[in-house]
């Protein structure tokens, strides 16, 4: 499973990163493809979504300025129709007291009798009213009508009535009092004709005006209720505590209007918050009417509309991503290809190039070499015929002896400028059928002996026996050659060496010659066509038998490759066409003349 | 030096050191054998061989080179021609000799 993932990974992953060839490095005119990528799609991804989310930052901010206008503004209205509902409310009920006190007068309301009618008659008007009640300035209650039995009862030293006192009209906040049960006590002041004063004082029922104050609450969202000034709870809230508890929101400081404000609620979500101070014309309350709107609530639509914003923004982020990234990967990566193959065609020329000119040298030197080495040899060759002729030396041995070894050195010499001028010359082609099998098998023949001795295996694969080409025999014949004496060169006692001949592709035919010998360190593997690069000990090897096999393959319109692990083998593969067509090699010749 | 090497195995050898010269000593003798170097000053080995067969019909003719791989040679040898690389081994030379004088 990760291997395969790793497999597609790498199918998309650019070729450039993993940059192998140390080789080519001086000839790209490129040096970090990362960096370029990198960079690249960094400003095209920024280019395009920086606009992008900009506007769409833009658009949200003005989406919120006026959702939040439009939900203040609602939130006003809605606080303003209440607070209107609810003075309403309690000026409509003071004004009756004021209107029973003034128009009935003392004695009368003090009747029990006719209080419990002017109660019913109230209670008929207006409703919500429990019990009314007549107390004196010394705040003893004089009459009452209602359900209860407060005759008598002494009220001088209750806020309502000291308020009262001052005020001539009072607004209680809702409290349970003696009787336990919530209750809002209004009361108005009155003065006798003859200056004494009276108060008449009337308990409501809270039910009417949690009724009225519901009857304003919009949907579920929002919360309406009342407070007194110092923040408990008079009417029940939906969210924002219990009744006669303190509210769990601050108190909002005072204001002669309706307010609506922006907050967040204890939990830390956004609220908005309108509120006025009741106060009717006649009387302050003590009333502050809350609404508090959750706004998440509120902005269902707007947060869907979000959501697709969202959604369509994150979908073109991704879209816009991916687009950039692949563009710009398939774009680098031809970039890339096309630098690399012209590195390596620069590097091959170069190679090629160098090959030429050593060639050329080692021509030069080698012919001009020829001449004094041939002279040593005669020299050396006619002393020597002398000396056997000579009665004086012919025993002498050691002397003998020491000829030979100029012998052998002028030998070995001109074994050296022969590699040389073949390696350096261009020697005519002489293009004929070769059954490759044959070939291969012939040349094998040389080491029979060899492989035999050092209990070598040597292994020949040619599938087709008929695989035939046609090229230049005896070239062919080197190339094979020079291989197979190298590789027996790279092997130990017991290895074993693969030589393997198919057609590769129509018009090819591929070689690969393989051993288990003990290879070489990739350093040595770029040098080794080069002249004179050899890794045996001096004076062992010319360093020209690999060189010499590149140029004759390259001659044959071939290619030729190794590969090579350190203690594990080399592989040769030359390529060669199947057809060589002989004007092609006559023009061509980057080795030599 | 090679003709005198070769004189010491009892062969006859006259040594030109010209093609001009050889051109003079083959009017005055008959020769089973010249060894020309493929390469002289005023006239070249191949040039002379040319002239030398229409002076001598029949005559042999050994090449010797400085500027030949072994390849060269065995392509060489193919035609009726020998062709020797420098520096030569005395032996091979005589070899040769007796070969194509058999």
């Amino acid at each position: 499973m990760i291997e395969r993932l790793r497999q597609i990974f790498g199918a998309i992953w650019p070729v450039f990163y993993r940059q192998d060839n140390d080789r080519l490095n001086p000839y790209f005119t490129f040096t970090d493809y990362r960096q370029i990528w990198t960079v690249v799609i960094s400003v095209l991804i920024a280019n395009a979504l920086v606009p992008l989310l900009a506007i769409t930052i833009i658009h949200y901010q003005l989406i919120q300025k006026s959702v939040d206008s439009e939900l203040i503004f609602r939130t006003e209205r809605l606080v303003s129709n209440a607070r209107r509902a609810m003075t309403f409310f309690l000026e409509e009920r003071l004004d009756a007291l004021r209107f029973s006190v003034n128009e009935i007068g003392y004695d009368q309301l003090t009747n029990p009798n006719h209080l419990t009618v002017i109660l019913r008659n109230l209670k008929l008007g207006f409703g919500g009213l429990t019990d009314l009640s007549v107390i004196d300035p010394t705040g003893i209650q004089v009459a009452y009508a209602g359900p209860f039995k407060l005759e008598g009862k002494n009220y001088s030293n209750q806020i309502w009535f000291i308020e009262c006192q001052k005020r001539n009209i009072y607004v209680s906040e809702i409290f349970r009092g003696y009787r336990d049960l919530p209750h809002i006590i209004i009361a108005v002041k009155s003065i006798r004709p003859d200056g004494t004063a009276f108060f008449l004082r009337a308990t409501l029922e809270t039910e009417r005006l949690i009724q009225t104050l519901s009857s304003h609450e919009t949907g579920a969202h929002a919360d309406i209720f009342l407070v007194n000034r110092s923040g408990i709870i008079q009417t029940p809230s939906k969210h924002h505590g219990n009744i006669f508890e303190k509210m769990m929101l601050p108190l909002p400081s005072f204001s002669p209007r309706t307010q609506a404000v922006m907050a967040t609620d204890e939990q830390g979500q956004s609220i908005i918050t309108g509120y006025a101070f009741i106060t009717t014309q006649i009387a302050d309350t003590p009333f502050i009417l809350m609404v508090i709107k959750q706004k998440a609530g509120m902005m269902g639509v707007w947060l869907e509309l979000h959501s697709n914003i969202n959604w369509f923004v994150g979908f073109s982020i991704m879209v816009v991503i991916l687009v950039v990234t692949i563009t710009c990967t398939l774009m680098v990566n031809k970039l890339y290809q096309a630098d690399r193959d012209k590195a390596e065609t620069m590097a091959v020329m170069e190679q090629n190039n160098q090959l030429a000119s050593i060639g050329e040298l080692a021509a030069g030197v080698a012919h001009e070499i020829n001449n004094p080495l041939a002279l040593i040899n005669e020299t050396a060759g006619y002393v020597k015929d002398l000396f056997a002729i000579n009665e004086q030396y012919h025993k002498d041995k050691e002397l003998i002896e020491y000829i030979d070894y100029i012998l052998e050195a002028v030998e070995r010499c001109g074994t050296i400028t022969k590699q040389l001028l073949g390696f350096a010359r261009k020697f005519d082609v002489n293009i004929q059928m070769v059954n490759l099998k044959e070939m291969i098998l012939d040349v094998l023949n040389f080491h029979n002996k060899e492989a035999e001795y050092r209990n070598i295996t040597v292994q020949v694969d040619v599938p087709q026996d008929n695989l035939e080409i046609k090229t230049d025999r005896g070239k062919l014949q080197q190339i094979l050659l020079n291989l197979v004496n190298n590789a027996f060169q790279a092997v130990d006692k017991g290895c074993c060496l693969n030589i393997h001949a198919s057609y590769n592709g129509t018009d090819k035919v591929g070689i690969t010659i393989s051993d288990n010998g003990c290879g070489m360190p990739q350093d040595n593997l770029s040098k080794i066509f080069e002249p004179f690069f050899t890794t045996k000990e001096r004076g062992k090897g010319t360093g020209l038998g690999l060189a010499i096999t590149y140029g004759l393959v390259k001659k044959l319109n071939g290619d030729i490759s190794v590969e090579s692990k350190e203690n594990e083998g080399t592989t040769f593969t030359i390529t060669l066409p199947t057809r060589i067509h002989e004007e092609v090699t006559e023009d061509e010749g980057s080795i030599g003349r | 030096m090679l003709s005198k090497r070769l004189t010491l195995r009892g062969i006859d050898v006259d040594c030109a050191n010209t093609g001009a010269e050889a051109l003079v000593l083959v009017e005055h003798m008959r020769y089973d054998v010249a060894i020309l170097d493929v390469k002289m000053p005023g006239i070249g080995g191949i040039e002379l061989e040319q002239k030398l067969s229409v002076l001598a019909p029949g005559m042999k003719f050994i090449f010797l080179t400085g500027h030949g791989s072994e390849t060269d040679f065995e392509i060489g040898s193919v035609e009726a021609a020998y062709y020797l690389a420098k520096p030569l081994q005395i032996e091979r030379l005589i070899e040769i000799l007796n070969e194509v004088t058999e």
